[in-house]
């Protein structure tokens, strides 16, 4: 499990308290992150972009330091367009996220970086690999990342099942997100989300005033309808 | 950016009776140095003003080991060139490697380019070789003034200072340095005024050093002011108190 | 190795390194260097971007320069305004500037923005923050006009409306207010100025003058000390001292003026003066 360390950020450094998650189904992978950037209790940017393209069918998640991650980005963009001149095809996803892996396991002392590789390629299709604050590379069907994760793993354990469409596994990282967002001060903002499959790349976006919403406290509140109560009782009952 | 909240500094009467050795046991030995800086370490101040076709840089004369004083003719100010005068207020070792930097740096300019260094390039000279050592810095904050050479022949008042990084701060009206900068800052903005004479401008600059400098612990015991025109350069000792 | 002339080596000299170190080991403190407690900003308008910067710099609680100028340049359509430790500002945008002008006389394009916000960002991420320079970049260029804050450590953000600084939570509360997509020039402007007008008043450690920049596909305008809501009242006195209050034991005068006798050796060559040889 990784949790970023605000203890490990230098002072001042701008950082991803972040919420960002991958998952992947038959035909591609969703990715997606809040979109909150904070330099201690400042918003530096509320409508930041954490979906970085690293190439043309693989995105990746950035979590930590935001000037580490965006330099592990560049740095690992510059090397798979080198791949792809030299092999003469797109890169497999898995080399993306070898690469990745290798910056973030060298440099592990200077960094602060919790990176999520996902994407698509013709070798094995869709995949989705962690690169969690200390360099490790493992690969899984679907990952969670950055401070607002640790809200959600029970949600998602408890909500995942393989063999989703791509309207499901949107639906499922839009709920995941907006729940890790509503209970991490460190995450906010909009929900921005890339569907990738072999025929593209599709952005999806879901401004702060439309999130999902769940359970936000009716029967201690009083609500409108009594018959509304039978239905709340229903554990994580997902009105989207 | 933040930082912890500084306490008060308190007033200390430098009495011999107050030297720790002759407290009761009980004080506490552990006295903290009455130097914030490194910059109060050996003392002094600099400051320049500009006049009407004339400028003028003035400093003091003190070279302190902290409270204690050791000379009352250790001069801060350096002719660079018969037309700029560079004023070094800081870490005495420093006043002296820096002095003999810019002498070697000056001289290599005028044997390559075949012509004397202008004011504002020397400005940034010295600006240059300050933020060379951007990460282990010389403890100067330098002062410049100097008549600079404009298009039509004539010679036009320049002022300069720098941080001890070197960034440069072109002023107007009048630029102060060293441990007394913040009460020059205050006598130099009731006193300086526009279009002075020499003469005039001798008696503002020094008005402005002494009354300052007596109010300053680490700057004083006497003071010298330099006066540049365009035909001729009048420098002065000044009397001030020796307290 | 101190540098062997005026045309010194590239890069850092840490050679003050280990005494300065023993001093702060020491409980010394380094002294404080100019900082500019800025407000900067920018924001995207119709035809382009404004940037503004307000102009004191501060020495501690001490205002070292009323009006110093926050707005660099770096190419004709390219313009950064800094915030942070002013050396540094100053130096790196100096250092980008120069490199953008060899970039664009090596390709032959027109230099774009986003080439100079790789170049900082690379530069600031490769002094891991130790260069405190926190700048907002902004241009025209052929893919249109661009805006980015680049933060001390490397990390950079694109946004239409940006500010930084210890003013830029006062400026950003008026751009969250006001910023609308498309305004008109004069619109904008007013708009920048408002921003940096609440760092002025409202953020110690900005103040003085507004300083602003205009930058269009055809044309960049700098709008130096624009507005200026705090000018010093015309003093209503001369404080002028009377020539002779100041006693002096000592004075040196030394004459500029090269005085030079001429002697003639010949009184005839002298009259008729010497031919001088052209062959």
């Amino acid at each position: 499990m990784e949790t970023i360390d605000i203890s490990r950020l230098k002072s001042g450094e701008v950082n991803l308290g972040t919420s960002i998650m991958a998952v992947q189904f038959k035909n591609g992978v969703v990715v997606g992150a809040d979109s909150r950037t904070t330099t201690g209790s400042y918003i530096a940017n509320r409508v930041t972009d954490k979906l970085t393209h690293v190439h043309d069918r693989i995105y990746c998640c950035r979590s930590g330091s935001a000037a580490d991650t965006q330099a592990i980005a560049d740095l690992v963009h510059y090397h798979l367009q080198l791949h792809t001149q030299m092999s003469g095809s797109p890169p497999p996803v898995h080399t993306a996220a070898t690469i990745f892996q290798k910056f973030c396991y060298d440099n592990k002392d200077a960094l602060s970086a919790g990176i999520i590789v996902a994407g698509w390629d013709k070798e094995v299709g869709p995949s989705v690999y962690n690169i969690p604050l200390g360099g490790g590379l493992f690969k899984q069907p679907w990952a969670i990342g950055g401070s607002g994760s640790t809200y959600v793993y029970g949600y998602c354990d408890a909500t995942y099942k393989e063999g989703w469409d791509r309207d499901q596994t949107v639906e499922f990282v839009k709920n995941t997100l907006a729940l890790a967002m509503s209970r991490d001060g460190s995450s906010g903002g909009v929900i921005r989300m890339c569907v990738i499959t072999e025929d593209g790349v599709e952005r999806l976006f879901v401004p702060g005033d439309q999130l999902p919403k769940f359970w936000q406290g009716k029967e201690v509140l009083g609500s409108d309808t009594k018959s509304a109560d039978l239905a709340s009782a229903v554990a994580m009952a997902v009105d989207a | 950016m933040e930082e912890a909240l500084e306490q008060p500094q308190l007033r200390v009467f430098l009495h011999p009776l107050l030297h720790p050795a002759l407290l009761p046991v009980s004080y506490p030995r552990d006295i903290r140095p009455t130097w914030s800086s490194i910059m109060e370490y050996n003392g002094g101040s600099v400051i320049a003003m500009v006049g009407k076709d004339c400028v003028a840089i003035a400093s003091d004369l003190r070279l302190g080991n902290q409270a204690l004083g050791i000379s009352s003719n250790f001069t801060k100010i350096f002719p660079m060139t018969n037309r700029i005068f560079l004023g070094l207020p800081g870490l005495a070792t420093d006043v002296t490697t820096l002095k003999e930097t810019f002498r070697y740096r000056v001289n290599m300019y005028t044997i390559k380019e075949e012509r004397e260094i202008e004011p504002e390039t020397f400005a940034h000279l010295v600006s240059s070789t300050l933020y060379e050592r951007r990460f282990g810095p010389y403890f100067i904050e330098p002062v410049m003034a100097g008549l600079q050479k404009a298009a039509d022949g004539s010679l036009k008042p320049y002022i300069a200072a720098t941080d001890l990084i070197g960034c440069l701060n072109f002023a107007k009206d009048f630029v102060v340095a060293g441990t007394a900068s913040s009460k020059l800052f205050g006598v130099a903005e009731g006193l300086w005024e526009p279009d002075l004479g020499p003469e005039d401008l001798f008696e503002t600059i020094s008005q402005t050093l002494l009354n300052a400098v007596d109010r300053d612990a680490y700057s004083g015991w006497g003071a010298e002011v330099y006066v540049l025109t365009k035909d001729k350069v009048i420098k002065r000792t000044l009397k001030g108190r020796m307290d | 190795m101190a540098a062997a002339s005026v045309y010194s080596g590239a890069g850092f000299d840490f050679t003050n390194e280990v005494r300065n170190t023993f001093l702060t080991d020491r409980g010394i403190p380094l002294p404080k260097a100019t900082s500019t407690g800025t407000t900067i900003v920018g924001c995207l308008f119709k035809d382009g971007i404004i940037l503004g910067a307000d102009t004191r710099a501060t020495e501690g609680p001490i205002v070292a320069d009323k009006n110093c100028e926050k707005i660099h340049y770096i190419t004709d359509n390219i313009r950064c305004c800094g915030a942070g430790t002013a050396a540094d500002t100053e130096f790196t945008t100096a250092l980008i500037s120069s490199n953008m002008e060899l970039h664009a006389l090596s390709t032959g394009r027109k230099p774009r923005v986003v080439t100079a916000m790789t170049m900082l960002k690379q530069m600031l991420f490769r002094y891991q923050g130790h260069i405190g320079a926190a700048l907002v970049l902004g241009g025209v260029d052929t893919t249109g006009p661009q805006l980015f804050t680049i933060h001390p450590h490397g990390s950079t953000d694109k946004l239409p409306y940006v500010t930084m600084g210890s003013g830029s939570l006062a400026a950003m509360a008026i751009f969250e207010a006001k910023w609308r997509p498309n305004m008109e020039r004069a619109e904008a402007l007013d708009l920048v100025c408002a921003a940096i007008s609440a760092g002025i008043f409202n953020d110690l450690g900005s103040g003085s003058n507004v300083d602003a920049c205009v930058i269009t596909a055809s044309h960049t305008e700098m709008l130096r000390n624009f507005v200026k809501p705090n000018e010093r009242a015309v003093k209503e006195r001369s404080y002028q001292f009377r020539r002779g209050t100041t006693e002096y034991k000592k004075e040196e005068i030394r004459s500029l003026v090269v005085e030079e006798d001429v002697t003639y050796i010949s009184a005839a060559r002298g009259a008729e003066g010497e031919a001088m040889d052209t062959s």
